[in-house]
C-alpha cells in the first residue's frame, strides 16, 4: 500500500484566477472609463473615426463585443477562483489574490496598449490628440505599473504563506 | 393649435429625430460587410492571448505532469 501524501502548495490557481479576473475587470474598466464615460476611444476608432452617427454606431457594435469578450474573460475567472478555493495545495491568501488580480490588469493594459495601439492600430487611447503617443505610453505605463505591483503582492503573498 | 402643428412638423423632421430608423440599413452594412471576420479576430486577439495566458498558468503543473510522464 502506498503511503498517503498531502500535494505540494501551490499558489498557480489563485494567481491564474486573479490574472483572468484582473484582466476581465481591467477591460471592463478600459471599456467603461475610456470608451464610454469619457468618450476618448472606441475599438476601431483610428480606422473608422466615429464622426457621423452612423460610424459611431458601428465602433459602438465593436465596443459591444469586446466588452462581451472581457465577461467571458471574468467568467473564467471565477470558475477559477471557485475551483481554487476548493483544492487542499491552494493556500487561501488574500494578498496573492489582489496581486494577481493587478498582475491581470496590468497585463491587460500592456498586451492590449501593445497589440492593439501600437503594432494593429486600431484605435489610440487619446483619439482628440495631435500625438497620440503620449497617451498611449502612459496607459503601458500604468500596465507596467500595475504589473510591478502585481508582482510584489504575489511575493508578499509567498513569503506570509508558503514559508 | 395651428403653430402647435409646425412646431411638431419641425421637430419630427429634424435631422435627429429620425437619424436613427434611417441610418439603421447603413449600420448594419458598415457592420456585416468583408472586413466582418478579420475585425472580429482582431478584436479578439488581445483576451486571446490573456485567456491563454490564465489557462496556461492554471493547468501548469497539469500540462508539465503530461509531459514528464511522456519524456519519461
Amino acid at each position: 500500500m502506498s503511503p498517503i501524501t498531502s500535494p505540494r502548495p501551490t499558489r498557480a490557481p489563485l494567481i491564474a484566477a486573479g490574472l483572468l479576473l484582473g484582466a476581465g475587470l481591467g477591460g471592463f474598466v478600459d471599456g467603461i472609463v475610456l470608451h464610454q464615460i469619457f468618450q476618448w476611444h472606441n475599438m476601431l476608432s483610428n480606422q473608422l473615426p466615429p464622426d457621423t452617427l452612423v460610424r459611431a454606431k458601428v465602433n459602438m457594435y465593436w465596443d459591444g463585443m469586446f466588452h462581451a469578450a472581457v465577461w467571458v474573460l471574468t467568467a473564467v475567472g471565477l470558475g477559477m477562483l471557485w475551483s481554487a478555493t476548493g483544492r487542499p495545495e491552494v493556500p487561501h491568501s488574500g494578498r496573492t489574490l489582489l496581486g494577481g488580480l493587478l498582475l491581470g490588469w496590468g497585463l491587460f493594459n500592456v498586451v492590449e496598449g501593445i497589440i492593439d495601439h501600437q503594432l494593429l492600430g486600431l484605435h489610440h487611447v487619446y483619439e482628440y490628440a495631435t500625438n497620440k503617443q503620449p497617451a498611449d505610453l502612459a496607459f503601458l505605463g500604468f500596465g507596467g505599473l500595475l504589473l510591478l505591483s502585481g508582482w510584489a503582492l504575489v511575493r508578499a503573498g509567498r513569503t506570509r504563506r508558503l514559508t | 393649435m395651428k403653430y402647435l402643428t409646425s412646431l411638431l412638423l419641425l421637430l419630427l423632421t429634424s435631422p435627429a429625430a429620425w437619424a436613427c430608423t434611417v441610418c439603421r440599413p447603413r449600420v448594419q452594412a458598415g457592420i456585416h460587410n468583408d472586413a466582418y471576420t478579420a475585425n472580429l479576430l482582431l478584436i479578439l486577439l488581445p483576451v486571446a492571448v490573456l485567456l491563454l495566458a490564465g489557462l496556461g498558468l492554471f493547468f501548469a503543473a497539469d500540462i508539465r505532469h503530461r509531459f514528464t510522464l511522456r519524456h519519461a
